[in-house]
């Protein structure tokens, strides 16, 4: 059981680096564009569901310089519309992935990722998991 | 898993609940759960959304229900609920268009399926009204009234029904909490910050937990071991210099043991006289109140523990009286308040891993509480050891249209006071048993029918038959129906303790007999669309009849308060007409209009109870931006016209009106969040109503003509506060 789990894990770790390339190729950051009330940047996410919607809107509400934050599903593209007095694109990445997610070519915080619920992590809306889901949640 | 367990014991603990309860878990075709997925019971509005583990808990009205699970993304699905074990219910991604769904959580809502007429306030609207403690957390609710006792204590009760908050049989976690010598002040011993949240139950109430519930049952849920902030602090400071400061801690011990640390701390140390009459217009007071709580959560077993110690002074009365002066021989008029409190709470549950709708229960709570009190020259001293247990076992009787749940539970109250030169003493020792069958048909229909009998030693025999309907006629149509006897021995010093802050001399012409009544009504919920959004409608309609009530009459002679069995007939009638109507997604409002009719034999003449509004309007607006970024509250009451005792008799400049003008309350809050919590500014009576001169003859407390509790509005003027919530998440 211990050893299964230890292989769960560093395939999950080799998943997660290898999801991270995938979505690196993906990416090519984005210049902000001037818009009413201030500047907006459009900043590519590994976001993967609803939830993972409502957590980054969220945080970006409450983000110094930020009036508005939407995330579209389809493209996991975050458009935020900010004060270029008080904030910039770069720290709005990093506030990205400190809620625990890559944002552009910034690879997200590992301890936050962590704290995610399970529909937002890597593989999640796309690859088995073990036959007893309840029991995968004891680790976290 | 823990979370699952979790739930199965929420239900079976939870007692109101019947155990007509569904569990499963959402998922993908991939078996990964859909957190936030909605699940909703075909035809009602009863529904939750799945939670980390796509796992959600459903309370059914029948166990042939339909299930709706739908979730952002993917086709919706409806199944047939099956009772009988873990339901894994997969959902199909719909690769044509994102159907959005949008769950919206207000802070206040009705219990559908309930039998009873239930409404149950949240933690997010008890942040609505800032302060401090239970007996303000019902401010921006509409069923239950607040009321002003007199102008020394500072008080705080509620009313119910149009009768006084005595009635209504209050609970923490389904032991009986506010009552006997702490029926007066025990609201003011739970701090707001403690309360997760709270049931109001109008009407007879269940029998699983007593006879005492006349008119309502009020239950309020602590903060939990296994789901609360990790760390929660607040600080609240207002315009007349009140102080509060609050901490919670939550953690696990282990897999099994999690444990809370509630602290609540305030101080207030100002004289506050806005009405220049020489007394203050609200005590001095401090607070140390903590609990301690443990949670055991097995496999088979569900267990807590808690303690809680509380020390709560008092200071009021003439300017210039402190704490510890002596009331007997100061020069001032000086009220004093010394309580202590101690209780030890459990309960503990056993469960049917395969049966979740078998369980036993055992609630218990063994307290002891003691108060030495002051008034002008009369001091008051009373102790209360009690203890109670309750046991109680559920399970269905062949299928689950017909469950039961049936008991065994004892009270045992001590009391000694003091009051004056006077002792009384009393021991109550009241072992009871009850049944209550619930048939549950279909999701249209339920009943529950309960009764119970206790074995009073002092009073004989109580048998509290009570029941309860509910028809579904529509989709959005529930009509209610409720009869219920009730129980309670009355305490006659600490119930009047407002009256003994006047020159009126207590004459207790009998022994007072336990007070009985019937209460009876109904209640219609109905929602209608206007442009795409529901205006949900309630009214309810309540009769209260008491065989025996303990009549405090203040009107025969101004001078005295009399004491006497009921002599002919005391009745109430209450009617509220409440709407609420959310107009966008930031914006909703809730409006109710009352109407109560209370009366009472009186000196032998059925004439209205005093201090009660027959007529009373009440209106909430809400505001909240996005994430409750910034949010903005308002309540305003408005109270009609109130019978004053006859104070004929006194000297003419010492009379008053027979009646209250009609006046206005208002109180609001603005709030902005944060990543860590929250700020708030707020106001109580931002209007500034007062009464004039609350105080008769404030000038010589010592003499016969004085009287402060002839109090029917606010003593104290506008208040202002601020304050701050820090939270730590786990």
């Amino acid at each position: 059981m211990e050893n299964l789990k230890l292989r769960m894990n560093t395939m999950k770790q080799l998943f997660s680096a290898l999801a991270f390339f995938a979505f690196l190729t993906s990416v090519a950051q984005k210049e902000p564009v001037e818009v009413d009330g201030g500047y907006k940047v459009e900043i590519k996410t590994s976001a993967i569901c609803e939830m993972c919607q409502y957590a980054l809107e969220k945080d970006l509400a409450f983000e110094k310089g930020v009036k508005e934050a939407t995330l579209n599903l389809d493209d996991k593209v975050m458009s935020i519309t900010y004060n270029p007095k008080k904030t910039d694109p770069q720290t709005l990445r990093q506030r990205i992935t400190l809620v625990g997610y890559h944002a552009d070519t910034l690879a997200r915080n590992p301890i936050a990722y962590d704290k995610l619920p399970m529909c937002c992590k890597d593989g999640s809306h796309g690859t088995p998991i073990p036959q007893m889901p309840l029991k995968a949640k004891d680790g976290n | 898993m823990k979370n699952i367990l979790f739930n199965i014991i929420l239900v079976l603990l939870s007692l109101t609940v019947q155990s007509q309860t569904v569990r499963g878990m959402v998922a993908d075709q991939n078996h990964e759960p859909l957190i936030g997925a909605t699940v909703m019971e075909l035809g009602t509005q009863n529904g939750i959304v799945t939670g980390v583990n796509g796992d959600f808990v459903l309370k059914l009205s029948s166990r042939d229900s339909k299930l709706v699970v739908s979730y952002s993304g993917f086709l919706a699905d409806t199944v047939n609920a099956d009772l009988s074990q873990m339901m894994h219910i997969m959902l199909k991604e719909n690769t044509e268009e994102l159907d959005e769904v949008v769950v919206q959580a207000s802070s206040t809502f009705m219990d559908d399926l309930e039998s009873k007429h239930i409404e149950v306030i949240t933690e997010a609207e008890l942040t609505k009204a800032a302060c401090c403690n239970l007996s303000e957390s019902f401010e921006t609710n509409a069923s239950v009234d607040v009321s002003f006792t007199d102008a020394v204590s500072g008080a705080k009760t509620i009313r119910m029904l149009g009768l006084d908050g005595r009635y209504v049989q209050i609970n923490r976690e389904n032991v009986p909490n506010v009552r006997g010598l702490s029926g007066r002040y025990g609201l003011s011993y739970v701090p707001g910050t403690w309360v997760q949240s709270i049931d109001v139950g109008k009407g007879a109430g269940t029998v699983v937990n007593g006879f005492e519930s006349m008119t309502g049952q009020i239950n309020v849920e602590l903060k939990k071991p296994e789901n609360s902030e990790k760390l929660y602090l607040n600080g609240y400071v207002n315009s007349f210099g009140r102080l509060e400061l609050n901490a919670n801690h939550a953690r696990n011990i282990s897999d099994q043991w999690s444990t809370a640390l509630l602290l609540h701390t305030n101080y207030f140390n100002n004289e506050v006289d806005q009405n220049d009459d020489g007394f203050m217009d609200i005590p001095k007071g401090r607070q140390i109140n903590v609990m301690n709580r443990y949670k055991y959560q097995g496999e088979k077993m569900v267990s807590q523990i808690g303690l809680t110690v509380m020390r709560d002074e008092k200071a009021g009365g003439q300017l210039g009286f402190d704490f510890g002066d002596d009331f007997l021989s100061s020069p001032q008029y000086g009220f004093a308040n010394q309580t202590t409190r101690a209780e030890i709470f459990g309960k503990t549950g056993l469960l049917f891993p395969n049966k979740p709708y078998k369980g036993w229960g055992f609630i218990y709570s063994a307290s002891y509480l003691d108060i030495d009190a002051g008034f002008g020259r009369d001091n008051y001293q009373g102790t209360e050891k009690t203890l109670y247990g309750n046991v109680i076992f559920q399970n269905i009787i062949g299928n689950s249209f017909h469950q039961y749940k049936t008991g065994v539970s004892i009270l045992y109250d001590d009391f000694d006071e003091v009051y004056a030169d006077s002792a009384f003493s009393r021991q109550e020792i009241v072992p009871g048993l009850y049944y209550e069958y619930t048939f549950a048909p279909g999701d249209k229909f339920t009943m529950l029918l309960g009764a119970r009998s206790d074995f009073h030693n002092l009073y004989g025999t109580y048998f509290t038959p009570r029941l309860h309907t509910r028809y579904q006629f529509s989709e959005n149509t529930i009509v209610r129906a409720a009869i219920g006897r009730g129980y309670r021995t009355p305490n006659t010093i600490v119930e009047n303790s407002n009256i003994l802050v006047s020159s009126r001399r207590l004459i207790i012409e009998e022994a007072p007999d336990p007070e009985v009544s019937w209460n009876m009504g109904g209640s219609m919920t109905t929602s209608i669309l206007i442009r795409d959004k529901k205006l949900n409608l309630i009214a309810d309609y309540f009769y209260t009849r008491f065989e025996n009530q303990l009549i405090y009459d203040m009107d025969q002679n101004s001078s005295e308060l009399r004491v006497y069995n009921l002599r002919g007939d005391s009745y109430a009638h209450s009617f509220q007409l409440e709407g609420n109507y959310q107009f966008s997604d930031r914006l909703s409002a809730k409006a109710a209009y009352k109407f109560y009719d209370v009366r009472a034999t009186i000196n032998g003449e059925v004439r209205q109870v005093p201090f009660n509004s027959r007529d009373r309007f009440f209106l909430n607006t809400s505001y909240a931006t996005r994430f409750d970024k910034w949010e903005a509250d308002a309540t305003l009451q408005w109270f009609g016209s109130k019978r004053l005792p006859d104070t004929s008799d006194k000297p003419a400049e010492f009379q008053r009106d027979s009646t209250t003008p009609d006046f206005i309350l208002l109180n609001a809050q603005i709030s902005r969040g944060f990543r860590w919590g929250n700020i708030y500014l707020g106001s109580e009576n931002l209007l500034g109503f007062t009464q004039d001169n609350p105080i008769i003859d404030a000038q010589n407390p010592f003499d016969d003509n004085f009287d402060a509790s002839i109090v029917w509005a606010p003593v104290a003027g506008r208040m202002v506060y601020a304050g701050f919530r820090y939270k730590i998440k786990r």
